[in-house]
């Protein structure tokens, strides 16, 4: 009985231990979680499109894409508003970046998706190329406004490579340093045009190198950010199109 | 007279068998209580399950079991229907893929990239979570929890990443997955860029091919951080297009998230048998 006694002690701190494997993240890295995710939604003839999506719903109460016609009667920021708020296609499986501890202490080297489990279509993606310069007014406009950058704006200017944006980010950026994923757009800037003095750089290495993977981040800290900060300015000053 | 009765005869045989499911090869996994996830991580944290004794399926549904479904029943999947399959192609950017209207299980990654004549033997795929779901009705069967799938693919081990350990490396005995740094030029360095036949590869210690890589695989249930009205369904093991850099999710930890109605062609299911 006393042997009974003394392994059911002995299990004790191990049966507390597994439960207190879950730890949750704090409410500061929650909040910063619930924030990066966020999208914009624009402002432009929002109820008009809204309730063209609400009618483009198929037998399994799915949502898909707008019939040609329709799409083709939107004027430009109309359909801003509709590829802003609406993914055409789905998004594969496990694109989906899960909450991280201390989310808010990290620069990560790819942007969250913006529609769970669905995602621009070809047509969407080929919409921002060809009409890139009145998306940044666009984009410029409605980030002033609102006072924030979503994630599928994220998307879009490092879709469409909007390299000329660089001055403004960066201006929108320091006013309050609050979102690291602007730091993360110009990490991609930087990758995606392969500007050697990055592709050489530590920094690349942890995040887009063989071992890195899409969760891979980088501490958020004043060294980092002054460092990125100072590169992309550089490469903003060599950068032709 | 006695060619075309002959003829007859043999077109009625093969039709009757095209329509026999080949049952596939099951294991039991025991009831106990087994540890699942991985400390710290939100997305499936580590804690103890119990489960009931089941019985899963030794490999994934094939295009040759798929095919007798159809046959028995003439059911159309949602891709047939909906002609929005998402596809892939060598060129495209990470998590990139295409909707092709000629893609469906007949054809995976549309008519122009070849159909399965020739990969009878191949997991289905461009298949949704719903065409899962009446494979299994019709056939008696049920997709696995999340759980059975995990303690399934972990074949007794708990406490990492893999059934072996942790070691990234040894995936390339056990999985077909994709090898390259990105998706802009093709890999097959493995032998296969799209799937390959099951059990090309070495099964885990409890006799599962193909646990990891190859498709993804359908399981049922709510993962631990789905909004109560969540519709999202999921699917774990990983695919032929992941790759360490991007989603690498063959592993036992990581659940995939999906639309029910969406049909990709690297995503498949295997099955339990109650």
């Amino acid at each position: 009985m006393k042997r009974i006694f003394l392994a059911a002690v002995m299990l004790l701190p191990l049966t507390t231990a597994l439960a207190q494997e879950y730890r949750e993240p704090s409410k500061e890295s929650e909040e910063y979680n619930h924030y990066r995710n966020k999208v914009t939604i624009p402002p432009y003839g929002l109820a008009k499109v809204k309730a063209l999506i609400a009618d483009i719903k198929d037998v399994d109460d799915e949502t898909s894409a707008l019939a040609p016609k329709v799409y083709n009667g939107l004027s430009l920021r109309e359909k801003f508003t509709y590829h802003m708020i609406h993914a055409e296609t789905y998004a594969q499986n496990c694109d989906a970046i899960p909450p991280i501890m201390d989310e808010q202490k990290k620069i990560f080297g790819e942007i969250p998706n913006s529609f769970n489990d669905m995602q621009w279509s070809e047509r969407q993606f080929n919409w921002f190329q060809q009409n890139e310069d009145s998306v940044v007014a666009i984009i410029k406009e409605s980030t002033l406004r609102s006072k924030r950058l979503g994630t599928n704006y994220k998307t879009a200017i490092v879709d469409m490579n909007a390299v000329q944006m660089i001055p403004f980010l960066q201006e929108f950026y320091l006013r309050d340093k609050k979102d690291h994923d602007i730091l993360t757009i110009f990490l991609l800037f930087m990758k995606n045009n392969k500007y050697q003095p990055f592709l050489s750089s530590v920094t690349y290495k942890k995040l887009y190198s063989e071992r890195s993977d899409y969760s891979s981040f980088i501490d958020y800290n004043s060294a980092n950010e002054t460092l990125i900060l100072q590169r992309i300015n550089d490469f903003y000053k060599t950068y032709r199109k | 007279m006695k060619w075309v009765l002959l003829q007859l005869l043999l077109w009625i045989v093969v039709c009757c068998q095209a329509q026999q499911l080949r049952p596939p090869v099951f294991n039991t996994v025991p009831a106990g209580k087994y540890q699942v996830g991985e400390k710290n991580y939100l997305s499936n944290p580590l804690r103890t399950v119990t489960l009931d004794s089941f019985r899963i399926s030794v490999t994934e549904i094939t295009n040759e079991q798929f095919a007798a479904f159809v046959a028995a029943t003439g059911y159309v999947t949602e891709a047939e229907r909906k002609h929005n399959a998402m596809v892939f192609a060598p060129g495209l950017e990470e998590f990139r893929w295409l909707e092709d209207s000629t893609a469906c299980w007949r054809y995976p990654n549309g008519i122009s990239r070849g159909g399965i004549d020739a990969k009878m033997n191949h997991p289905v795929t461009t298949i949704s979570f719903t065409d899962a779901m009446a494979f299994c009705h019709w056939a008696g069967y049920r997709l696995p929890s999340l759980d059975e799938w995990e303690v399934a693919s972990r074949a007794g081990k708990s406490g990492s990443r893999f059934f072996w350990g942790n070691k990234k490396e040894t995936i390339s005995k056990y999985a077909n997955i994709w090898h390259g740094r990105n998706h802009l030029v093709a890999d097959s360095s493995d032998g296969f860029m799209y799937t390959s036949p099951v059990a090309s590869f070495k099964p885990n210690p409890w006799g599962l091919y193909d646990v990891y890589g190859n498709v993804f695989e359908f399981c049922s249930g709510k993962a631990p951080l789905d909004k109560p009205d969540s519709k999202i369904v999921h699917a774990r093991g990983g695919s032929w297009w992941c790759s360490k850099n991007s989603c690498n999710y063959f592993n036992s930890v990581n659940i995939g998230n999906v639309n029910p109605h969406a049909s990709f062609s690297n995503q498949g299911f295997r099955v339990v048998k109650p």
